[in-house]
């Protein structure tokens, strides 16, 4: 067998202990994540912190776990071409909702001005459709 | 020798299917994430709209079950790699056992979330027009408890379909069907594991942390 | 490859796909060729294409008369749903793609098959599957809300929405896995001599399509489930008496079908490239660009669904970003179309049926592409969201491109799929048909549009009554058109004159074997040291007998 097929050879050296590192970096930062969820940061610094903790995790797992830090390029364009589409949609979406005239959104929904949200929680609500 | 039957005649080499089927599982994880992100894109519009509603449903959740659940995912997916790592060496009783703990795993997770969704059952934290609970003003409860039971369980079937790839090329090691020279299914079932994995760690934070 | 001399016969080959390993039909549904997989996905294409043309006949017929003519309002509802339903997810998706891609991905890259032929199969079944499933809900009165299952009437309407939906979200799954198929064997069954800068243009059109396919068709898929847990479960989060946001799902839907609209044209753009080659015999003018286009298509495509949402109520703000990034897609379309004619500019033309639905495409294509550059403009939106201009917009770029596309395809490639020549002259009859009819079917209902008459509406005010018995007319012409082209088009199936290795005297590497294709596509790999369109070591405005003169192809 040619030198460059190792991870085919026999002999192939083991990648125990990277596991085992990996593992630990993930579960710290498990603990890390659930920790500060309790000092509740206000609102979008809260989503902002869990997300990037949430992201150097998968980026744990996808270039060890998952071996794309030895392969080749393809594999991991796909991967980071699917985060930028799901990145895509949920921003240009919420980028909707986020900028609209506030009674464009639902009624109920917490961005609209108190008073009305207040008059619409007071009064009847309309008969579901089911 | 398993190598050589493994080979496709429309491949030149076995090194080139091997690059073939990592691709190709590659672009399948690819378009399971884009199939999860319609719900990821869902909750990011209502948590955003229902932010106080989505808070206190949140808090209304057990915490511990959801952290212990990742736990065990993180763990379940580092038995995975050491599998393929046992496989690389030929030590592929290894595998299949590391698999099967791995498989373990996997039940103590859906054991778990069972449990937990009993317990919403029972105080009718259910989805849209189901939902009975009321302790929270508002459409917020309603809307985050469909997105709960649509994320966690489109996230469970995942975990079952899974279980049941690892079961299978776990049995078809323990049977010595791959050796050091070819273990590809083993390579590509612990891909598709750790993409469950890789899903529950932003899931976790998002529906139990806010 | 030199022309072959005027005075050797063609051969039909003897050993090929059809009768290798095995004939019959059990053969045929347990097959992992890609050429019999792409072979079946043409026929049961065809076959859809019928069924969405009979509910197309169907509403023209409505439409004749300005009240009720031969249905009551439910009942056209049904049938324009269904229409859209079968054309697009039954025919305009699957058709080229998996159809003619099937047949000629691996061959183009010089490869014995793709990368997972049974995965492949597998894709068929899912599409017969999904299809059926579909069509099963139209047994039972079908759905009346549109192909586009607009919330919160889809969450609620009485009709038999789910079987739809299920189907749907299935065929969603034949579409990703062909994608996949694709990409994989691009990348790595390339036979020796076909770098990346040597790939066939079909190839690398089908490349950006599956990679919309990958990346689009799970959205999709996710969605029409949540419309079906909605109306079967009540599990609302579309429902706005629970707070939802009806105007979501229109984010969501239209986040897969706007870049489904680049999986249909991009496959006919393929096609394009190949015949405008072979029928100028000349190399492609900017291989690169031509290439590169078609990836900046499926990127750029992703970036402008809103532009469907302009009247739905999204944020003006977010309606400026969509209406500016709906701009940037027009220019690698018109890259495309520079480039292609550039193409035939000194070329050596010959008039063929592939060449006369390459002009009618080119044509329609600019006509379609310039109202959809216009219908991105928000303001002028307001006034044509929702009438007749979106519909000949749409039917343009659908029928009067892609499907004329496909009907290229059909003639150019049907003597390297049966070893046979169809009848070239009737072909330009019913080139003339088709394209006559197209014209007076949509160019009716840009003025439509213009003047106000909404689409999906059964009856009119009178005013309207005119063009609309001009589109109905056009559509029968239309149709008489389609039905010429399937009769010679079967006729040469056992009549048609034996078209030997190249009849067309193309470049392509597809030609390089013989007619039909052997079961491992070429009895002796070629050395792929040409380029696919390269033309140029051919002399300056030589005689050249009209490809399928010298082959004995009947001409009348």
């Amino acid at each position: 067998m040619s030198a460059h097929h190792a991870a085919h050879g026999p002999t192939v050296h083991s990648h125990v202990g990277r596991y085992l590192l990996v593992w630990g970096g993930l579960m710290i930062l498990t603990a890390v994540t659930w920790g500060l969820s309790s000092f509740h940061l206000p609102g979008g610094a809260g989503v902002a912190v869990a997300l990037t903790i949430a992201s150097v995790k998968g980026g744990l797992v996808a270039l060890f776990f998952m071996h794309l830090y030895d392969q080749p390029g393809p594999n991991r364009l796909v991967l980071l071409t699917s985060l930028v589409f799901v990145a895509l949609l949920v921003l240009l979406t919420l980028l909707d909702n986020a900028t609209r005239f506030p009674l464009a959104n639902p009624p109920d929904a917490e961005t609209a001005p108190q008073r009305i949200r207040d008059a619409i929680l007071n009064e009847a609500r309309p008969a579901p459709v089911h | 020798m398993a190598s050589h039957a493994a080979l496709a005649h429309h491949f030149e080499s076995l090194e080139k299917q091997t690059q073939a089927q990592r691709l190709g599982m590659w672009l399948f994880l690819a378009s399971e994430i884009l199939l999860f992100t319609a719900l990821f894109a869902a909750y990011g519009v209502y948590r955003y709209l229902y932010a106080g509603a989505f808070a206190e449903a949140s808090r209304g959740l057990e915490t511990w079950m959801g952290g212990v659940n990742t736990f065990v995912l993180v763990t379940s997916s580092l038995t995975v790699a050491l599998g393929l790592d046992a496989a690389r060496q030929g030590r592929t009783r290894r595998t299949a056992t590391l698999f099967f703990l791995s498989i373990g795993m996997g039940l103590v997770f859906m054991g778990l979330k069972a449990v937990e969704y009993r317990h919403h059952v029972l105080h009718g934290e259910l989805p849209g027009r189901f939902y009975t609970a009321g302790h929270i003003a508002g459409s917020g409860g309603s809307l985050f408890f469909a997105l709960y039971f649509l994320i966690t369980g489109l996230h469970a079937v995942h975990v079952v379909v899974g279980m049941t790839v690892l079961g299978v090329i776990g049995v078809k090691s323990w049977r010595g069907a791959y050796s050091a020279e070819y273990h590809t299914p083993v390579e590509l079932a612990g891909l598709y594991w750790h993409l469950v994995d890789l899903i529950w760690i932003f899931v976790f934070p998002l529906i139990y942390l806010i | 490859m030199s022309p072959r001399p005027a005075s050797s016969a063609p051969v039909f080959a003897e050993r090929n796909y059809l009768n290798t390993p095995a004939t019959g039909l059990r053969s045929w549904l347990t097959t992992r060729d890609h050429k019999r997989i792409g072979v079946m996905f043409l026929v049961a294409a065809l076959i859809a294409f019928a069924i969405g043309g009979f509910f197309a006949l169907l509403i023209r017929l409505e439409l004749l008369t300005p009240g009720p003519t031969i249905m009551d309002a439910m009942s056209y509802n049904r049938i324009f749903t269904l229409h859209g339903v079968v054309m697009i997810f039954l025919f305009m998706i699957p058709a080229i793609p998996s159809g003619f891609g099937n047949f000629l991905v691996p061959i183009m890259v010089g490869a014995k098959d793709v990368a997972f032929p049974r995965l492949n199969l597998l894709s068929f079944y899912l599409y017969l599957l999904g299809a059926v499933i579909a069509l099963a809900g139209m047994v039972y009165g079908g759905a009346d809300t549109g192909w586009t299952f607009y919330t919160p009437y889809s969450t609620t309407t009485p009709t038999k929405v789910v079987p739809i939906l299920l189907g749907a979200f299935i065929l969603g799954f034949s579409s990703i896995l062909t994608g996949l198929n694709f990409i994989v064997t691009t990348h790595t069954l390339r036979a020796p001599g076909i770098t990346w800068n040597k790939l066939p243009l079909f190839v690398w059109s089908i490349y950006a399509t599956s990679v919309i396919q990958i990346l689009a068709t799970p959205v999709l898929g996710m969605t029409l489930l949540l419309v079906a847990i909605e109306h079967a479960f009540g599990w609302g989060i579309f429902d706005p008496a629970r707070g939802g946001d009806p105007v979501l799902f229109q984010h969501f839907f239209w986040f897969y079908s706007h870049p489904a609209v680049y999986i249909m044209i991009l496959p006919a753009m393929a096609v394009m490239s190949e015949v405008v080659c072979a029928f100028s015999r000349k190399n492609i003018f900017g291989y690169k660009a031509v290439a590169y286009s078609s990836l900046g298509i499926a990127f750029v495509g992703f970036f402008t669904w809103g532009h469907h949402l302009f009247t739905s109520g999204q944020s003006p703000y977010n309606a400026g970003v969509f209406g500016v990034l709906s701009m940037f897609v027009g220019i690698f379309t018109a890259i495309k179309v520079f480039n292609w004619v550039a193409t035939m500019y000194r070329g050596s033309i010959s008039f063929t049926t592939p060449f006369i639905y390459f002009v009618g495409f080119l044509f329609f294509l600019f006509f379609g592409g310039m109202t959809g550059v216009a219908l991105a403009t928000v303001s002028l939106d307001i006034h044509w969201q929702d009438t007749y201009f979106v519909v000949a917009h749409f039917h343009f770029i659908m029928v009067g491109s892609t499907m004329m596309a496909f009907l290229a395809a059909l003639h150019y490639w049907w003597p390297k799929i049966t070893g046979r020549m169809y009848n070239e002259r009737w072909g330009l009859v019913a080139a003339v048909f088709v394209i006559l009819g197209f014209v007076f079917t949509f160019l009716p209902q840009f003025l439509l549009g213009n003047e106000g008459m909404p689409r999906r509406y059964y009856s009119y005010p009178e005013r309207y009554w005119a063009l609309n018995v001009a589109s109905t007319a056009g559509a029968s012409v239309l149709a008489l058109g389609f039905m010429i082209v399937l009769a010679y088009i079967l006729v040469a199936l056992k009549h048609g004159a034996v078209a030997g290795a190249d009849p067309w005297g193309s470049r392509g590497y597809e030609w390089l074997t013989a007619s039909p294709p052997p079961l491992e596509n070429f009895d002796e790999l070629p050395a792929f040291e040409r380029g696919p369109h390269e033309y140029h070591d051919l002399p300056a405005a030589s005689p050249q007998a009209p490809p399928g003169a010298a082959r004995g192809a009947s001409h009348g």
